[in-house]
């Protein structure tokens, strides 16, 4: 039996005791899956793993707090997990975490350029065929060959954590992380070699073609606080509505600083994002920021807590006294 | 006869500049990985072959503009009386939108009908309205998310258009849909096009039999009530939805608005901006009570105005071109497509 | 009269004077700045408009003076929010706008030759107000007037200064009650539904207009069918969040029904054809 067929049957036993399990089936075509919502042993029959598979299902656990749920998970959305654990904002005895090992998840941004350059586009694809090398999608009668590398999510590229930190119920042999690859941050890198005005320049440019549609924010497993957003508030009324740089760059600023510590890096905002906004950077940033200062890393231990969720008298990298 | 006239590509450029020497002239261009409005650049390359990610709409409907100014003051005659001061800013900037696929300037039709009601029309939109003209691009190719075969439009739908261009080789068949728009093929940039209106009407064929066939949704607007106290059928259609606004901000139809006042110090303005009734805040109550406290509540409400209120509000129109910029851009794809056909097959079974 | 032209535009209007009611309800009697334009201004019993603390927002109240008494414009004011709580700093002399009229008003010309009960709750009185004074401004209209008007206790009546003059008319009957005994209460003790069903009024030839909180006009509603009402005889006003008030922001929609304009006012019969979305 498959691996994917074992879950299933794993699945479909818990089932029963469960309120749902979520995970991820088909989508409206070849390049796309959905997350998938299983009541009934039809629904499981649904359930599909694949590089496809890119969404972050943890986002859906906090309001299904008080009753019971399965969750399927990556490795990356294991952590989400493990940080709603942290937080208290679901509760351990009312999930429980099926995994796979996961070779890694495609960004369909990066399949949709290769598309272009080839002068087709994604919303003709007719095949979609791959191995764990390559990637091949046939559309408006062209069949274009891309290397697993080349359009693998940035995250995938450096990936400690290819199998669930966390799991009720695991199918498959772990498998070993590969060495991160430098194309992976190639973000940040471009983003340190800028001078502090190009830097303020190119986040400008970016959030003068925002939206404001907050699909960033609701992507997000750790913004619980999205019905009461300060973005939208009168009160506390720290953002207007108006439709300026300055707006959407002071939300983008907060939600960062608000994920400090939590943020586990599942680029969900960045993928959400409809005009291609890269705000997942801002969030990297203060997450190096936090692992040089407390030498920290979001959603790996269930027992751990944030380090702006507590403080010590005397921290480690921050000398206050005695300058 | 409505002239018909042809403009080779190459000329395109001379045309548009001539046209941004007049006015503001929004283009397609592309940008991060998609494609956006933006106002005509020499040095950028405009593209009409895809559908833009977000429609023209922002060229009519502003995401935020300003309704007035007030000011607080003293009357000068006497110190210990207030004044309170209004002024209205309504401003319209003559623009020609130029290149944008039919689906974007149909979504106007839909505000029309709202925004300039005989009791309280709005003068704000119909300023911008009066000064937008829509040279619009049909399409040649369609994609797996167009539907606007669905809710009485198709890839060549003039409705909305000021003057619509059909891709041919060499160039573009220009025709005038509209008095407003007439005038533009007077351009002597534009040549004879009669010889060439059967190879642009090959070309519109080939796209409106390229999409698929539209299921029978005559029976949306009564199913979808018929669906309305179902909760679990609209837990089942919203499970995946995550209530950001990306589909209502992206939508050519969608025109729902929130009016905001912002102060500093004894002035201010009070402004609309752009609202989505998939937030939660949308309809809370000060009192906290919300009728549509949860995301099944709102996708409920998104799919009903669409598909039922107000087609029965107004002679069957659907509020929705069926551009499928919504499946496209949705983070979960959740697609409308489908609900609607689940709310026509629960009804019948 | 709102600006035909720019239906978002308030009329600058001065406070004449304040009352506070209750703890928590202020009533707002106000003229607008420009003379002509008070004196063209018309509405209709039930009609609602939006009041602009400036510089905060607006929201939504039903103008609760009749419009045979145009001395001023009336608005009572519940404080519950942002644009509420900066009303309520507002006093005589300051300035406020005003976008009236809106909404639909309530069929007073059918109501010609009936009899009328009216049941109001707490705030639910001030939509109650207008047409209660426009009747009596037009007495001979209307057969049998009789208000039902119920609060948590005395402190929390509203028009407290206006009731002895209502309960002291020999031409209609005033009811008066509150939940609880307090001391110095002279009227009836108990919850409005059941003082209702002691009041025991027809319902041949009769309507009925009910306002107040939700569970008050839920049981209310059941009194009245309890006493032979018809859901087309049953009128009340809904509330909803509101921007625009003139039907196009999209947001204060019941199904088809935007309470903005196909409201305030409906009867119950509407309501039951409208999905369940209050």
């Amino acid at each position: 039996m498959s691996r994917l067929e074992e879950l299933k049957t794993r699945i479909k036993e818990a089932l029963p005791g469960l309120e749902c399990v979520i995970g991820w089936q088909k989508g409206y075509d070849l390049l796309h899956h959905t997350p998938l919502f299983m009541r009934s042993e039809a629904d499981v029959d649904k359930l599909e793993w694949s590089p496809l598979n890119v969404h972050n299902p943890a986002v859906y656990l906090p309001p299904f707090r008080g009753k019971k749920v399965g969750v399927v998970v990556k490795g990356c959305d294991s952590r989400s997990v493990v940080e709603l654990l942290q937080e208290k904002l679901v509760n351990r005895d009312e999930i429980v975490i099926f995994g796979l090992p996961c070779d890694g998840v495609v960004d369909l941004s990066k399949v949709k350029a290769k598309l272009a350059t080839a002068g087709v586009t994604a919303g003709q694809v007719e095949a979609v065929s791959h191995n764990d090398k390559t990637i091949v999608v046939t559309a408006g009668g062209k069949a274009v060959s891309m290397q697993m590398t080349d359009v693998a999510a940035d995250k995938c590229l450096r990936c400690q954590f290819p199998n669930a930190v966390l799991a009720d119920a695991y199918v498959g042999d772990p498998i070993a992380p590969s060495a991160p690859s430098p194309a992976a941050d190639a973000d940040l890198t471009a983003l340190d070699a800028m001078s502090v005005p190009e830097r303020m320049a190119f986040w400008r440019y970016h959030m003068d073609r925002c939206i404001r549609c907050y699909a960033c924010r609701n992507a997000c497993p750790m913004c619980v606080c999205r019905d009461h957003c300060i973005a939208q508030s009168r009160e506390p009324h720290w953002l207007s509505q108006d439709d300026t740089v300055t707006e959407k760059l002071m939300f983008q600023v907060v939600h960062a600083m608000h994920l400090a510590g939590r943020c586990t890096e599942c680029g969900e905002c960045q993928r959400a994002c409809p005009m291609d906004i890269p705000v997942l950077a801002l969030k990297k940033h203060l997450n190096r920021t936090i692992h040089d200062l407390f030498n920290y890393q979001a959603g790996v231990d269930p027992a751990a807590i944030p380090p702006l969720l507590q403080f010590k008298v005397e921290e480690d990298n921050i000398k206050e006294r005695g300058w | 006869m409505a002239a018909v006239k042809y403009i080779a590509s190459e000329k395109l450029p001379e045309w548009l500049k001539a046209l941004a020497s007049e006015r503001r002239v929004l283009v397609p261009v592309e940008e991060g990985g998609g494609v956006v409005f933006r106002p005509f650049d020499p040095a950028r390359q405009p593209v009409f072959g895809s559908d833009a990610t977000a429609p023209p709409k922002a060229a009519v409907f502003p995401a935020c503009q300003e309704l007035f100014r007030y000011e607080n003051g003293k009357d000068p005659e006497d110190a210990g009386k207030p004044t309170l001061n209004i002024i209205p800013t309504i401003e319209a900037t003559p623009t020609v939108v130029f290149g944008a696929k039919p689906c974007g300037a149909r979504g106007f039709l839909i505000f029309d009908r709202v925004y300039q009601g005989k009791k309280f029309p709005d003068p704000y939109y119909t300023a911008a309205r009066d000064a937008t003209v829509f040279i619009t691009m049909a399409c040649a190719t369609v994609e797996n998310t167009c539907f606007c075969n669905w809710v009485g439009s198709g890839p060549a739908d003039t409705a909305g258009s000021d003057v619509l261009l059909t891709p041919i080789a060499g160039g573009y068949l220009v025709e005038a849909v509209s008095d407003k728009g007439a005038p533009f093929l007077d351009s002597p940039l534009l040549t004879d096009g009669a010889a060439k209106t059967a190879e642009a009407e090959a070309v519109r064929t080939k796209a409106r039999e390229s999409l698929a066939p539209a299921p029978d949704i005559a029976d949306a607007p009564a199913a979808l009530l018929a669906a309305f106290d179902d909760m679990d059928f609209w837990r089942d259609q919203s499970d995946k939805c995550i209530s950001c606004g990306a589909c209502t901000y992206l939508c050519p139809t969608c025109y729902c608005f929130t009016i905001t006042d912002e102060t500093a110090g004894n002035a201010g303005r009070r402004m609309r901006s752009w609202d989505a009734c998939m937030h939660f805040q949308f309809t809370l109550e000060a009192s906290g009570h919300n009728p549509r406290p949860t995301k099944a509540h709102r996708l409920r409400n998104r799919v009903g105005h669409k598909f039922s209120y107000y087609p029965t509000l107004h002679e069957g129109l659907i509020a929705c071109c069926g551009c499928g910029r919504c499946v496209k851009s949705c983070p979960v794809s959740v697609d409308i497509r489908e609900i609607v056909q689940n709310a026509v097959a629960r009804a019948k079974a | 009269m709102t600006d035909p032209f720019n239906p978002y535009l308030p009329e600058v209007a001065t406070i004449l004077e304040t009352v506070q009611e209750t703890h928590n309800i202020k009533t707002f009697r106000v003229r607008f700045d420009d003379e002509a334009k008070m004196a063209a201004f018309k509405f209709e019993p039930g009609q609602v408009g939006q009041l602009s603390a400036p510089g905060i927002g607006e929201s939504t109240f039903v103008i609760n003076s009749p419009p045979s008494r145009m001395d001023y414009l009336q608005f009572s004011v519940m404080r519950a929010g942002e644009v509420t709580s900066q009303l309520h700093n507002l006093n005589a002399g300051d300035k406020i706008g005003v976008r009236a009229p809106l909404g639909n008003a309530f069929p007073y010309a059918s109501m010609k030759g009936k009899d009328v009960v009216f049941v109001g709750g707490g705030i639910g009185m001030a939509p109650l107000r207008t047409l209660f004074l426009y009747m009596l401004d037009n007495r001979a209209d209307y057969g049998k007037i009789r208000l039902l008007y119920g609060a948590r206790s005395p402190l929390d009546m509203a028009f407290s200064a206006e009731l002895p003059e209502w309960l002291s008319r020999k031409d209609i009957e005033t009811t008066l009650t509150i939940d609880r005994e307090a001391d110095g209460w002279e009227h009836k003790v108990g919850l409005i539904p059941n003082v209702l069903l002691e009041m025991a009024p027809k319902a041949d030839n009769c309507v009925a207009i009910t306002c107040g909180p939700p569970i008050m006009i839920k049981f209310t509603l059941e009194a009245l069918k309890k006493l032979g009402f018809q859901d087309d005889q049953i009128y009340t006003t809904l509330e909803k969040r509101m921007k625009c008030g003139i039907g196009i922001c999209g947001r204060c929609n019941i199904g088809t029904s935007y309470v903005c304009v196909d409201g305030p006012v409906y009867t119950y019969a509407q309501l039951k054809a409208l999905p369940n979305e209050l």
